[in-house]
């Protein structure tokens, strides 16, 4: 389901949850979805962005992703500029998982 | 325990084999996630900040052990090793994966569980007395009519889109261990002047952004008329709740802004209109369903036996367990046992499946083969001999269950928050652990007595922050976490919802505060007050003043 078009502020990225595994992922430079944020493409040209809303709503439509939306990217630091989103990058902080992994 | 009958077998199965169709149907594109939502949030699965998460149902908080057992499967096989035991009572699954929840599901139904009505407006899942069957405290055992409700309740067709959730909550002895006046509806198993045993109704309690106590609705329902009152309020509810505004839809706002006289009446006219033979149970189902109840074989036995006895004098760390976590059982030479899910090193209310199983082969052991969660989000073997407490003590050393905190400082209350609500505005598992880690010295524990300290990470208070004795509650401000505190809330039969304290804290700045208040409650306490009595003795400003020192 489209959720939010853009109507941000500075770089964006396009970002979503897989439909079959849930997880939190970003359009790459290739219009790729990764569920790694350092590869994510983070831009303000609009034409690019525009491509990205496009390729956003055909994924969504194709069942591969659902939840789509843009988010503002602080310039400086590339990451995200709303808390929420900041750690939807990072992952929890705590995770008895993570835990159960290091043993 | 209960067991299915053939209609809620079937009734399992038909929803489960229907939900494995709508999976698919969603992943080969025929159903929207407009249209699929609705559907995975029927069957508990929501899609939370970085996965999907599956609500477990633990009707009343009851398990047996194969049922435990089947959880830490489920948590090994399609989740990350892992589940967490929410304050209703339910066990969540952070990271379950779509294409594999049916199967979930089908494992579930194998042991008679599942995960409907564990969202949406609807009746949810009925909490109840953890101590219910075991304690002396109690005029019956809770359960019977908590079950009574989950039939009734279960696709209810009048109350299945109700303005707004709805929560039930039982209990059957005055000490409330399950916070029955936060909830839409708190029934207690009571007795009236002739010694006849019914129910005192409680209305339009609640915590989320709106925190009520509820208040009385009827002071003695006859026995069989149970579910025929049930249905007379929720039409009530069902038909003046608002449903133009989601913040004002729950049934509190309603008795809040009707007043609870006229409520009342709404209630008892629309009861007049119901003939109860039409909706209430007869004595013998109610007596069949009891059966399901019935105590276990308790042996005759003599109070603190010797291999008890002998052990709390011999095993200072035992001693001390068995002081906590411990509670009094109604057969003589039996106990009720806490399991702390509040270790140092797990977020409270985890557990893993590796100790789901030491817990289900305890249970097996010491309490025939019986468990329950409780909204504290710890467990309980309700029916252990005194004399098997050190060999169970050992166990759950082993397990790395016997932390002795039950009721202290750090058995602190928390929601998952920001690291994996998707409702969240700040994270609530590190305030927990930084507590924890600041009192950790267990005698330091010891001496503060009873503290409840409980946190969520967002208004909708599923951390149950407005009763905390400390309650906090996580907020966001431009990309900053802050905290903001409220004292003297009690989640007891003397229900309080705590006031706010003033502007918010990070959360170095939270930890520092509490610990002021803490060592200013010890140093003004008289005689044998806990943090709650000196602050209702002394008022809040004192505890203030120390907390923005
Ligand atoms: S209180 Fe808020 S953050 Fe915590 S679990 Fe509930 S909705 Fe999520």
């Amino acid at each position: 389901m489209s959720t939010l078009k853009h109507k941000g502020k500075g770089p964006q990225s396009m970002t979503a949850n897989e439909l079959r595994d849930g997880y939190s992922v970003w359009l790459d430079e290739n219009l790729d979805w990764t569920r790694d944020f350092s590869a994510a493409l983070r831009t303000e040209d609009l034409d690019l962005i525009d491509r990205m809303q496009l390729k956003a709503d055909t994924d969504e439509k194709a069942n591969i992703v659902v939840g789509i939306y843009f988010i503002d990217i602080e310039t400086e630091s590339g990451m995200p500029v709303r808390y929420r989103e900041k750690f939807r990058v990072n992952g929890p902080s705590y995770d008895t998982a993570d835990l159960l992994e290091a043993k | 325990m209960y067991r299915y009958d053939e209609f809620d077998a079937q009734l399992v199965a038909d929803r489960t084999r229907q939900f494995r169709t709508q999976v698919e149907r969603r992943l080969a594109g025929r159903l929207s996630e407009a249209e699929f939502r609705p559907l995975r949030l029927m069957n508990g699965l929501y899609l939370q900040l970085h996965a999907y998460m599956l609500r477990v149902a633990v009707p009343y908080g009851t398990l047996n052990s194969e049922q435990f057992r089947m959880l830490a499967h489920l948590a090994e096989k399609y989740d990350r090793g892992y589940g967490h035991i929410t304050t209703r009572q339910n066990m969540q699954f952070n990271w379950p994966k779509l294409p594999d929840v049916p199967d979930m599901l089908d494992d579930l139904a194998s042991v008679q569980m599942h995960a409907i009505q564990t969202s949406g407006n609807c009746i949810r899942n009925v909490t109840c007395d953890p101590y219910a069957g075991a304690t002396a405290e109690e005029i019956e055992d809770p359960r019977p009519m908590a079950e009574l409700i989950r039939q009734w309740s279960t696709l209810h067709p009048e109350f299945t889109f109700l303005p707004r959730k709805f929560k039930i909550a039982v209990t059957a002895s005055e000490k409330d261990r399950a916070l029955i006046k936060a909830h839409d509806i708190g029934i207690q198993i009571v007795k009236n002047d002739d010694g006849d045993v019914g129910y005192k109704i409680f209305v339009g309690g609640g915590l989320g952004r709106t925190p009520i106590i509820g208040q009385v609705l009827r002071n003695y329902l006859p026995k069989g008329e149970l579910l025929a009152y049930l249905t007379a309020a929720l039409r009530v509810y069902n038909r003046y709740g608002r449903r133009d505004n989601k913040y004002k839809a729950r049934i509190k706002i309603l008795v809040q802004e009707t007043g609870i006289e006229t409520f009342t009446e709404q209630v008892e006219a629309e009861y007049k209109t119901i003939d109860i033979s039409d909706i209430s149970v007869s004595d013998a189902e109610r007596e069949r369903i009891t059966s399901y109840f019935a105590a276990p074989d308790f042996e005759t036995l003599k109070h603190d036996p010797s291999e008890f006895t002998k052990a709390l004098e011999g095993n200072r760390a035992f001693s001390l367990w068995a002081k906590n976590n411990v509670a009094a059982h109604k057969a003589s030479g039996y106990a009720i046992v806490n399991i702390s899910l509040k270790p140092k090193d797990l977020a409270p209310g985890d557990i893993t499946a590796t100790q789901m199983r030491a817990v289900s082969d305890m249970a097996d052991t010491y309490s025939f083969g019986e468990l329950r969660s409780t909204h504290q989000q710890n467990l309980v073997l309700p029916h252990v001999k005194q004399s098997d407490l050190p060999a169970l003590f050992a166990e759950l050393e082993a397990a790395g269950l016997a932390a002795d905190n039950i009721n202290l400082i750090s058995d602190i209350i928390c929601c998952p928050g920001m690291d994996f609500c998707a409702l969240a505005t700040a994270r609530s598992i590190p305030v927990s652990q930084a507590i924890a880690e600041r009192f950790a010295d267990p005698e330091r524990q010891r001496t503060i007595g009873e503290m409840q300290i409980k946190i969520s990470g967002c208004i909708n208070a599923c951390g149950h922050h407005h009763v905390g004795h400390i309650g906090i509650l996580g907020l966001e401000k431009a990309g900053v976490e802050f905290y903001q505190v409220k004292l003297g809330g009690d989640a007891s039969e003397d229900a309080a919802i705590g006031k706010v304290t003033g502007p918010g804290f990070s959360q170095e700045e939270l930890v520092d505060g509490i610990e002021r208040m803490v060592d200013f409650y010890l140093e003004t306490r008289e005689g044998s007050e806990r943090f709650l009595d000196t602050y209702r003795r002394i008022g809040i400003t004192p505890f203030k003043e120390v907390l923005y020192a």
